[in-house]
């Protein structure tokens, strides 16, 4: 697969803008359309980009971290955000707020939900990061069984399904026996 | 709520069920998502009528739309995507293995229905061990 | 008493864990644990024979009235004497009798023990829960008892034919104790036979109940599995079969007669059932040339015959059942013990092959002769006295329906035992000894001392009884007195005049006689007339029908019901998830609302639904994934005009990685699937997904009339009345999937989480081989292109 120059360049400015667009939802998700889902799934349409415009690679250097430790990362958060309420005497999920008074922007607002709603994001961004990491190779090339075209489908198609290729493949000794006419018995 | 919502619904959940009884994974995935989306549909319509944004600030509060519908639709949406990508990790797989993304009939529950015609295990286990001990009485 | 159970339990496992170490010493550790209660019994005696019962009372769950509670009274007393007593003279007997102990026989000592103690728990125990509990202890123990030698296969078979017929009476009985107890409001006997209930579940419970005693025993036409456990070692016969287990159901229905038998059908059932089992086995020990067969048939009858004298619930005649129960106990006993002799000594109990015996054996044969004549009803032993007895209660007190044909049945039962006593006597003395069979009996080694003093206790008391009654008179009175209080029963006699008892049974023994001296001809004509009736399926053919029956309906069930495939399965939920709320929403149908509440609806509508159909129908995968893409943004169309902006931000988002996931994986697949052979004809499919359509629409209508009927001010208005204040966030839907529902939200992100490592792990299992070294090149590659 040739990388085409117009496709890496537009991807890298797209990319980046849409990632600012994610985390600009996640922040305002508590009082403007948005939050922790969305803004995951439009990180997670981001990487879909570089995953485009380079592959699976290129989804892997978008993210220095390893998908499942963002998936378990962001797990982390939200229990963690759940559970510290209970050790300061609350019950679980009591949310505190913070006002800070920043010189240039004004006054920020924040509530204990916004880490939750990290979590929540990191979860979501992790999903799709495996999503990609799942399906995004070559994966017929790889495969132990050898490459696998169309042909070999069609041919496997035909198979009587009922008893067809699972049980040949896992057990094919069964698989024999249970075609066979009469009573199945070994 | 309208009517033409409530049909809507009623066309995904049956187009979905359809799909839902197919044999080809691949098409019992693509049913699992038009029956997640009837869900939803259904799930928000029982919020009664339809209305602004719930946006406080943005808006009278009496014309909202009912927000609990909306939030539980939304993990739902999230969660079918999640049960999507597992599916269609089950059906790459089985397409691995068996060249096939059929669901097969369990062979386990095969063979105990042929077993049904062909024996009758604890009857025939005292008799044969009756039949037994009168051979060994004979020898 | 919980020490002596536990003696018991404590003894028993003891036994079975040391092996076969103790050889057949086993049976004389055995015997501590029956000695122990004998001795215990003796100091209670006094204070319990004069109507003050020992009550020991265990709560355990209070709430459900559920406790151990124990409680023995006369007539417990009375079983204690036949568990225990007749225990420890079967273990003194079984070490002589295991003079060459096997493999597994030391464990058919402690089994015994855990048997025994099972026994006593039925005995004693007042609460029915509790005594339902020691009863599968005993049909469990006896199985394993029965099938001891578990190398013979006829062992095994009877083993299990026994546990199956008691184990199903048990959960009859089961039903029938929960019926009872629950509609009475108390499990405990005590309780109920001092305000006895009634009713129509009463009575359907009474049945139950009654099932779960005829089982247990061996009542018509559950008697089968009896001669078949005949197979145990003879001590154990002895023991189950004729002193205890098979007394439980006797025992039961004792207890429950005085407060039922006019409730519903109990006295007919019982009187029916007791008859029948009475003739059948008396006629069917007749035939028998096997000796301890003989008995099996014979103690059959004889149960039949408890079930008649304890079943009427007037005193007078149960108090000649708790005589007869003695009395059966202690000849039956030493009869069983007298056959495991001649079977040891001789090597046959078969009566074709016994030909008389030496000088040596005359305290044996006398045994035997004394067992047999009591079980005849010969004065002046006690089996004649309970005889007398039962005959006098049903001729003078039997003032119910049918009592009078009892009397004939008792009659011809008593002639038939007679003559079946007879049978084992000749036996015994070599009549029926065939001239081409060895007659080693005649030279066969006499039992030691050891071996025939137990029978031999057994004999003295059946003869002591029977000459001085007054030995066992206080027993019999006290027993009848604690099943019905405040009656009195009349003593227990000898020579009780001249009266009609007397002449039945002067009739029962001349006509036996007649039996005895024209046995030939008699059973060449029984042996025809049962020719002329095989075709009445016996109780055994009966039972090995209905385990074929039951084996070959569960698997068709099964056959049925898991039949494996999928797609069948999902039709069968989804029609139940579609009819069952169909049937409620009917009734509530509202009016129809307004077609559409706006213009924009009607084009992203149109889109949905083509497209949804379009999925349903196309052939080619990557299409029919698009077209549900098409579906999604359709939707996001309509969340938006319902006011709800954040799930149309989702579900565009959504869509699109949806849509990119498909390809991914669709293009490893053919583009085309073909159909072949589906699980479900088309008609059946299509009218599942309509009605699941038909039932998502009027589930709609009706689920959105009713919310806007719900009284504010409701959940939703309270949580947008508190989002801002409470929540600091003025986007309502964030704040509740963040704070009011969080814990939700968190459930959700676990599930996205579960299923995202499933997938990657079934996606790349076998990949990972093939490319070692992958996962720690995978980020160290950063200037390689696109993904090989």
């Amino acid at each position: 697969m040739k990388r085409l120059l117009v496709v890496d360049t537009s991807v890298r400015v797209l990319y980046h803008s849409i990632l600012v667009l994610s985390l600009y939802f996640l922040f305002a998700g508590h009082n403007q359309p948005g939050g922790g889902f969305v803004g995951g799934l439009t990180a997670g349409a981001a990487v879909s980009f570089r995953y485009v415009a380079g592959g699976v690679d290129e989804v892997r250097k978008a993210f220095r971290l390893r998908p499942w430790t963002i998936l378990g990362g962001g797990l982390l958060i939200a229990v963690v955000t759940a559970m510290v309420p209970i050790a300061l005497g609350g019950s679980v999920l009591e949310h505190g707020d913070v006002e800070w008074d920043v010189p240039v922007i004004g006054v920020l607002k924040t509530t204990s939900a916004l880490p939750f709603d990290i979590g929540v994001y990191l979860v979501v961004v992790g999903l799709i990061l495996m999503m990609f990491e799942a399906f995004g190779d070559d994966l017929a090339v790889d495969d132990e069984y050898g490459t696998m075209g169309v042909g070999d489908a069609l041919e496997a198609d035909s198979v009587d399904h009922d008893l067809g290729g699972l049980t040949r493949a896992v057990d094919p000794e069964l698989h024999t026996r249970l075609r066979e006419p009469g009573d199945g018995r070994p | 709520m309208s009517l033409l919502i409530a049909f809507v619904a009623s066309m995904l959940v049956g187009c979905g069920t359809w799909l839902l009884l197919q044999r080809r994974l691949s098409r019992i995935i693509i049913g699992v998502g038009l029956l997640g989306h009837g869900a939803n549909l259904l799930l928000l319509v029982s919020g009664g009528r339809r209305g602004t944004a719930p946006l406080i600030g943005v808006g009278d509060a009496a014309d909202f739309a009912d927000p609990l519908p909306q939030a539980l639709a939304l993990t739902a949406i999230v969660i079918t995507f999640g049960v999507t990508t597992f599916l269609l990790a089950l059906g790459f797989r089985a397409w691995q293995i068996s060249n096939d993304d059929v669901v097969e009939d369990d062979v386990e529950d095969r063979y105990i229905a042929r077993r049904a015609q062909i024996d009758r295990e604890v009857a025939d286990e005292i008799e044969a061990e009756r039949a037994q001990a009168a051979e060994e009485d004979r020898r | 008493m919980f020490v002596l159970l536990a003696l018991h339990l404590l003894i028993g496992v003891g036994i079975v864990a040391s092996g076969d170490r103790l050889g057949r010493r086993a049976f004389a550790v055995a015997a501590l644990a029956p000695l122990a209660t004998v001795v215990w019994a003796i100091t209670q005696a006094d204070a319990v024979l004069d109507g003050r019962p020992v009550v020991v009372e265990v709560t355990w769950v209070e709430q459900l009235g559920l406790g151990l509670d124990l409680r023995l009274d006369a007539f417990g007393l009375a079983m204690v004497a036949l568990v225990s007593g007749i225990g420890f003279l079967v273990c003194v007997y079984a070490v002589g009798y295991f003079s060459h102990p096997k493999q597994g026989t030391a464990r058919l000592a402690g089994l015994m023990t855990l048997f025994a103690g099972a026994m006593l728990g039925v005995v004693m125990a007042d609460h029915l829960l509790a005594l339902f509990v020691a009863w599968e202890l005993t049909s469990v123990t006896s199985y394993l008892l029965i099938g001891n030698d578990d190398r013979s296969p006829r062992a095994r078979a009877a083993a299990l034919q026994a546990i199956l017929i008691t184990g199903t009476g048990g959960l009859v009985m089961l039903v029938g104790i929960i019926a009872v107890g629950h509609t009475a409001g108390t499990y405990r006997i005590s309780e109920l036979l001092a305000d006895p209930p009634s009713g129509g579940v009463i009575s359907g419970g009474l049945v139950c109940i009654l099932i779960g005693a005829f089982t247990k025993s061996a009542q018509a036409p559950f008697g089968s599995w009896l001669p078949g456990a005949m197979v145990a070692p003879t001590p154990i016969s002895a023991y189950l079969h004729s002193a205890t287990m098979v007394k439980a159901g006797v025992y039961l229905v004792a207890r429950l007669s005085p407060i039922f038998a006019t409730t519903g059908n109990w006295r007919l059932l019982v009187l029916v059932v007791g008859a029948t089992t009475m003739i059948i086995g008396g006629l069917r020990a007749l035939r028998q040339y096997d000796l301890k067969l003989l008995l099996a048939y014979g103690t059959v009858s004889q149960l039949g015959f408890l079930m008649l004298l304890f079943g009427t619930g007037q005193y007078q005649i149960a108090q000649a059942g708790v005589a007869l129960l003695l009395a059966h106990g202690a000849f039956k006993a030493a009869l069983f013990m007298v056959v495991g002799m001649v079977d040891h000594e001789v090597g046959t109990r078969d009566i074709r092959e016994l030909h008389g015996f030496g000088s040596a054996w005359s305290p044996t044969l006398v045994v035997g002769v004394l067992g047999a004549a009591s079980m005849a009803g010969l004065p002046p032993l006690f089996g004649f006295i309970a005889k007398e007895k039962a005959l006098d209660g049903y001729v003078e007190h039997g003032d119910f329906i049918g009592s009078g044909a009892i009397v004939i049945v008792i009659v011809i039962g008593s002639i038939l035992t007679f003559a079946y006593s007879a049978r084992f006597v000749l036996g015994l003395f070599g009549v029926f000894g065939t001239d081409d069979a060895d007659p080693r009996s005649r030279a066969a080694h006499a039992p030691s001392v050891l071996f025939l003093a137990p029978a031999a206790v057994l004999t003295v008391s059946t003869v002591a009884a029977g000459l001085a009654p007054v030995l066992v008179d206080r027993l019999v009175r006290a027993s009848t007195l604690a099943l019905q209080p405040g009656v009195t029963p009349s003593p227990v006699e000898l020579w009780a005049g001249f009266n009609t008892a007397l002449v039945l049974s002067l009739i029962v023994i001349s006509t036996g006689l007649v039996l005895t001296a024209y046995r030939v001809p008699l059973g060449r004509l029984q042996r025809r007339a049962s020719d002329a009736i095989s075709w009445i399926p016996s109780a055994e053919q009966g039972f090995l029908a209905c385990l074929r029956g039951m084996t070959d309906g569960s698997k068709r069930v099964t056959a049925l019901v898991q039949n494996g495939s999928l797609p069948i399965y999902l039709a069968v939920i989804v029609t139940v998830a579609a009819v069952a709320p169909l049937i409620p929403a009917v009734s509530v149908f509202p009016s129809l609302p307004k077609l559409i509440d706006a213009p924009i609806q009607i084009p992203l509508g149109i889109l949905v639904v083509v497209a949804a159909l379009g999925a349903a129908v196309v052939r080619r995968r990557i299409a029919a994934a698009l077209m549900l893409g098409a579906v999604g943004y359709g939707m996001a169309g309509l969340f938006i005009v319902q006011g709800a902006p954040d799930l149309a931000l989702t579900q565009l988002v959504i869509e699109t990685l949806a849509t990119v996931l498909f390809v991914l994986v669709l293009r490893f697949l053919p583009t085309k699937w073909a159909d072949r052979s589906p699980a479900i004809a088309r008609p059946i499919r299509i009218g599942v997904s309509t009605l699941a359509g038909v039932s998502v629409f009027v589930m709609a209508l009706v689920s959105s009339a009713a919310r806007d009927d719900v009284a504010a001010p409701n959940i939703s208005e309270e949580m947008i009345a508190r989002s801002a204040p409470d929540a600091k966030g003025n986007n309502v839907v964030n704040v509740i999937l963040v704070d009011f529902r969080g814990l939700d939200t968190l459930g959700e992100i676990t599930v996205l989480l579960v299923a995202a490592v499933g997938a990657v792990a079934l996606a790349r299992t076998g990949r990972r081989r093939l490319i070692p070294g992958r996962r720690e090149q995978g980020h160290a590659r950063p200037d390689q292109g696109a993904g090989s």
